[in-house]
């Protein structure tokens, strides 16, 4: 009981210190935005405008305003959802990133879900096997996943698996032929789900052989980190009392890695996956432009090199939105999971 | 004049490894262990490059941004032995030259990413109450960024360029070390010679200068050399975009974009420029491995 | 610790294995004489491209999938200015087209089935076609004429190329009338790139409502194709107007076009050689080579309306001493800009009107790559090794532009004047170029085009009439011998072709001469069409326009 008041206390805490550090977001990403050293106005009628158009342009983005007063228009329409609207495209930032989100969230999934999988599979076995070739093998790959740049490894695989072995599709999210012979019904936006709970099984297959190169080459780094993180702390945990006590009762091995071991080990592995999540979400900038993947970091890359400044502050503010949640959802679930972790 | 003698003698006693031990201690860990040794040696034969790369550079001219129309895009040859580029320079003058940003620019970051970020996490840590939470608070928003993301926004803001794209990973790496700092100081704020120091009413300013700081030195010299392969990798990935440094002059990331163009024909243009970066890399990860396996400076934390 | 070793060993195997997965199928080595055969062997194995034969697909609708760069920045036909026009010129239509200079005609009527002048240039007359639905439903009128061409004068993104229109008289339901306030080559203007589309009454009455109508997706032209959907940034479908005018019976024209928004040209590429595409739009120029030989596929090299000009800074010195402007004319290498800039596919300019546009003209001269001259110029004009520094920017996202331009900065430096080099987006280019003239760059390279096709009221005037603003005069260049003659030249444009063309043709001798800018190369445009894709007629006057209608497969 008093437990779960500490908790709840606790929880509530880190919710109100979120609502503050997003705040401090909102002017960060206003403050990067008024740097950029370009008349927005003029961005967004684009060449050969005239000076007066700019001049109503100027007025209509309110861009005539001392800047506080700006801040603040920015932060109501904000909170109204109003995001602003993209220079380029002259659609509302916040629906383009939402028609965009599904790709790269679904790209960012199954890269985790990898990721996850194999890094804690290969860092229990690594760790099970201590100092033997299959540790070895383990802690070389990991020491690659985390050194190979990701666009470049995409590249390497666009080579071998395309070029030379033609047996994955090059790039895109499906084939372009698949909306007229069997076209996926959109209902959640991730084909991967939309073609099962349609039972479009050739759609499935397709988009499953399109995922496999960017999926790969986006886990890469989460995998070695989680791999690594796993196979530290099972080695740390099974040198503990409980442990050897367990080994003595004579319980079963495999009952005391999978279950006892792997339970406790999940804590900080937990913390790993909530941290490489960042890193995987601007890592999939990289692997949306070798794969040409239609998702937010295509979105993200073409608004910086454009100069499109609401897109930016979007776009900046969305992935920290997001990248706070995840570390508070990361903190919570903790709680749960790991009585141990302090409350204070 | 016996009280002060009497400070120093506390301080003797109560003294942390001092940062030259430390350096001694880094240099037996890494003789050690082979995988240490190996990765130093990559990083040396690296620096070496960097150093005399207008020496080692069959073309420098070319290397450093020179066009030669008369030879462009030949393929891999004994004078050219991985080709030429589309505006004909010689592709292994340009990695060699291109050496030189890679390794230093990252360098610089990091370092400058200490001098702003330490002091701060000094001063949070030792005097903590108000001026910690503040400063705290801060380091936490940047920290709410996912990194890159950050670096990319403000690069783009400030204009490209190999300085700017700097500048950008500076903003977003200091609070990092303000961080680490801050939990070493903490932690030093409770020693006696610290207690002891501030008893006698030495001022703030000279405990932090004298006592914390240097004390702070070798974790974050650890921690930097950890640091510096995701420096060089972020670096890497803003030249691709295109954020980072601007042709003519050579980068590896730029490299691997330009020869994308022509990744199923001369996959050489893009192949070797990212394995310079990968080796790189992987030297700085192999060798903060074994330093935080031996030191760890999150212990702190 | 003996671990340690094995792990070096697996990871030196990771990285050659990593390094190797480029390297399993190359040939550097080929002699020349077979490298084009063996390349063409090795890309059939490479490349998984479906057998050139094969329709794309066998039943259902006729799709044409095509990969393009061109983004939509607006629906509204009025204000688009941009690139669009890709998709603009299938779903609307003008009263006349400009055709290819190859024609024999020089105007095909569209909207307009005739029209005529009065002699003194000032009434143009167009006689509509009968019968002629918009997609809406509505039908063709002089009214409806009438309202786009005003509204495209009243807020249009190319409003200007309709200034000389005084008025517009509805003459009946199927004629028009133009009254000039001075002669202008109107069937020019009217077969305009941009601002001369013929729009459904009823959907600019929508938009003069809500300025935003059009953005969701709606056109309402009268064109062969109807816009079906559109996500933004990813694809467009175009779907036949099954009552177009000009009918779909005697061949099999497509029944739909998909067009995959791609910005990267290389990807571009990607996608035609793995068969997801049967045309790419911009494929990069690096890489055409090798479809110049290639089986089953059309190579095209076609003149076109761009052309990459430099300005000199005239108000900074020393280039605001013609003598130091020629003498750097002279250091231009322009054949190795052709080569590695345009990789090969240009011409060497004369002036900035392009070759096949009026008023080009072949008595203009040109300057030739000469480094002692241009030292000899430089010693005269008191630079005898040079010894300045001048600051050259050009667009970041143009290709030929950055391959270019370290050409000039090495061939400078041979006449011992430095360049520093800086690649900014286009937009903030031109805003620093137009802030402060007196503080801005020393030399600005830019890709040209005029918005229709008469170079003399636009290249020429653009960018080298004096102005008290800059707009493109980014020479910030004053002089009146060239400004009165290129505007007698426009004003007798109609009236008087001949004088006119003469007029121009000092004009432009006077401009390199007193070289306020130089002229690199016109571009030559190249494409690869497969060829069971009939019927493609290329048309260097609509440059960002390819015009899916007239293809079709048997």
């Amino acid at each position: 009981m008093l437990m779960n008041l500490q908790k709840a206390e606790y929880i509530l805490r880190r919710l109100l210190t979120s609502v503050f550090v997003l705040l401090g977001l909102t002017v960060i990403t206003f403050f990067i935005a008024r740097v950029v050293p370009s008349n927005a106005a003029a961005l967004y009628i684009g060449p050969k405008a005239r000076p007066e158009d700019i001049e109503r342009v100027t007025k209509l983005l309110g861009l005539d305003k001392p800047l506080p007063v700006q801040y603040l228009v920015y932060m109501r329409d904000v909170l109204k959802g109003d995001w602003g609207t993209s220079i380029s495209s002259k659609r509302p930032v916040l629906q383009e990133i939402a028609s965009r989100f599904p790709a790269t969230f679904e790209l960012l999934c199954t890269a985790m879900i990898i990721a996850v999988a194999t890094g804690i599979v290969v860092g229990v076995i690594s760790a099970q096997w201590q100092g033997k070739w299959l540790d070895i093998l383990v802690r070389a790959a990991s020491i690659v996943g985390v050194s190979v740049p990701a666009f470049w490894l995409g590249l390497l695989l666009q080579i071998l698996f395309f070029r030379n072995l033609n047996i994955l599709p090059l790039s895109g999210r499906v084939d372009s032929d698949l909306r007229f012979t069997h076209p996926i019904m959109v209902t959640t936006g991730i084909y991967l789900i939309d073609a099962i709970i349609h039972q479009n099984w050739v759609a499935l297959k397709d988009v499953c052989l399109h995922m496999i190169l960017p999926a790969l080459t986006l886990a890469a780094y989460p995998a070695s980190l989680i791999a690594r993180m796993t196979r530290a702390t099972m080695l740390e945990v099974q040198s503990q009392d409980y442990i050897r006590t367990a080994r003595a009762y004579g319980l079963k091995e495999s009952f005391i890695v999978y279950i006892l071991a792997l339970k406790n080990a999940i804590s900080p592995t937990l913390t790993v996956i909530g941290l490489t999540l960042a890193y995987a979400l601007t890592g999939s900038f990289f692997v949306e432009i070798v794969f040409n993947w239609p998702g937010l970091g295509m979105f993200t890359v073409r608004s910086l090199l454009n100069l499109d400044y609401p897109a930016i502050m979007g776009i900046t503010l969305f992935g920290a939105i997001g990248y706070v949640l995840i570390n508070l959802l990361v903190d919570i679930v903790q709680t749960w999971i790991d009585p141990r972790i302090s409350l204070s | 004049m016996a009280i002060k003698e009497s400070i120093s003698n506390i301080q003797s006693l109560d003294t942390p490894p001092q940062s030259r031990r430390t350096l001694v201690h880094i240099a037996q860990v890494i003789l050690r262990d082979p995988l240490a040794l190996l990765s130093t040696i990559i990083i040396i034969v690296f620096f070496f490059v960097a150093v005399f790369a207008y020496q080692l550079a069959p073309f420098p001219e070319q290397g450093a941004g020179k066009s030669n129309p008369a030879t462009a895009m030949l393929d891999p040859s004994p004078e050219h032995p991985i080709g030429t580029d589309r505006l004909g320079r010689d592709m292994l003058s340009r990695i060699i030259i291109a050496s030189r940003p890679a390794l230093v620019v990252p360098i610089v970051v990091v370092f400058l990413a200490v001098i702003i970020g330490a002091p701060l996490g000094a001063i949070a840590g030792y005097k903590g109450g108000w001026l910690d939470e503040v400063i705290m608070r801060i380091t936490d928003l940047f920290l709410a960024f996912p990194f890159l993301l950050l670096a990319m926004s403000i690069a783009t803001a400030l204009g490209r360029g190999l300085d700017k794209a700097a500048i950008a990973l500076i903003v977003s790496w200091w609070p990092w070390y303000t961080r680490l700092t801050r939990s070493i100081a903490a932690s030093l704020s409770q020693r006696y010679f610290v207690m002891a120091a501030r008893s006698i009413g030495v001022r703030d300013s000279v405990i932090i200068l004298r006592h914390i700081l240097p004390n702070c030195i070798s974790p974050i010299l650890v921690q930097a050399t950890i640091d510096l392969g995701l420096v060089i990798l972020a670096m890497g990935g803003l030249a691709f975009l295109g954020l980072g440094t601007q042709p003519p002059a050579p980068d590896w990331g730029l490299m691997v974009s330009d020869g994308r163009t022509f990744i199923f024909k001369q996959w050489w243009l893009s192949t070797y420029p990212g394995l310079a970066i990968f080796i790189v890399v992987l030297a700085f990860n192999l060798l903060g491995d074994t330093l935080r396996d031996v030191f760890d400076p999150r212990q702190y934390r | 610790m003996n671990n340690r070793w094995s792990i070096i060993c697996i990871m030196m195997i990771f990285a050659l294995i990593l390094s190797a997965c480029g390297g399993v199928k190359t040939t550097p080595q080929v002699s020349q004489e077979t490298v084009s055969v063996e390349q063409s062997i090795e890309e059939e194995a490479a490349n998984p491209t479906p057998a050139p034969a094969d329709t794309p697909i066998p039943e259902g609708p006729r799709v044409l999938k095509v990969a393009a760069t061109a983004n939509i920045t607006t629906w509204d036909p009025v204000k688009s200015f941009s690139t669009e026009a890709l998709y603009m010129g299938n779903f609307y239509e003008g009263l006349i087209r400009i055709n290819p200079p190859s024609a024999s005609e020089r105007f095909t009527p569209l909207l307009a089935e005739k029209w005529d002048v009065s002699e003194d240039g000032l009434v143009w007359t167009f006689y509509l076609r009968e019968g002629v639905k918009f997609h809406d439903g509505e039908l063709l009128t002089a009214e409806a004429v009438k309202k786009s061409i005003e509204a495209a004068k009243d807020h249009g993104g190319a409003s200007f190329i309709w200034l000389p229109l005084g008025s517009i008289d509805v003459v009946d339901d199927l004629t028009v009338k133009f009254n000039l306030t001075y002669a202008a080559p109107l069937d020019l203007i009217a077969a305009s790139l941009y601002g001369a589309w013929i729009v459904s009454p009823k959907a600019l009455d929508a938009a003069a409502q809500d300025d935003q109508y059009f953005e969701a997706g709606i056109e309402a032209g009268t064109g062969p194709y109807m816009l079906e959907s559109y996500e933004p940034d990813k694809e467009v479908l175009m779907t036949r107007f099954d009552d177009y005018w000009g009918g779909w019976d005697d061949v099999k024209h497509f029944d739909k076009v998909l067009i995959t928004i791609t910005p990267e040209a290389v990807q571009q590429q990607q996608m035609l050689e793995s068969g997801e595409v049967d045309l790419a739009l911009s494929i990069p120029l690096e890489n055409m080579e090798q479809f110049k030989n290639k089986p089953g596929v059309t190579f095209y090299e076609e003149p076109s309306l761009y052309n990459y000009v430099g300005f000199f800074n005239t108000l900074r010195k020393p280039l605001d001493d013609p003598k130091v402007r020629k003498a750097l004319s002279y250091a231009i290498p322009y054949n190795d800009i052709i080569k590695i800039g345009g990789q090969g596919y240009g011409i060497q300019s004369r002036g900035p009107v392009p070759a096949g546009v009026w008023p080009y003209s072949e008595e203009v001269p040109q300057y030739t790559y000469d480094l002692t001259k241009a030292k000899e110029l430089l010693a005269e004009a008191g630079y005898p090794d040079g010894g300045f520094e001048l600051t050259l920017t050009y667009a970041a996202e143009n290709q030929a532009e950055e391959r270019l331009a370290p050409l000039i900065k090495d061939s400078f430096a041979e006449i011992g004047v430095t360049v520093n080099i800086e690649a900014i987006q286009f937009n903030q280019q031109w805003e620093k170029a137009k802030a402060d003239p007196a503080n801005a760059q020393d030399i600005f390279l830019l890709l040209y085009w005029p918005t229709y096709s008469d170079a003399g009221t636009d290249n020429l005037y653009s960018m080298f009439h004096s102005s008290e603003v800059p707009f493109f005069n980014l020479s910030y260049w004053k002089d009146e011998e060239f400004d009165k003659k290129i505007d007698e030249a426009a004003a007798l444009t109609v009236t008087d072709p001949k004088k006119s063309q003469q007029l121009y043709t000092e004009a432009m001798t006077r401009l390199v001469d007193q070289a306020p800018g130089f002229f690199l190369y016109d571009v030559t445009a190249v494409f690869t069409f497969p060829d069971y894709i009939k019927g493609y007629q290329y048309n260097m006057n609509y440059p960002f326009t390819t015009f899916f209608y007239p293809m079709y497969t048997e």
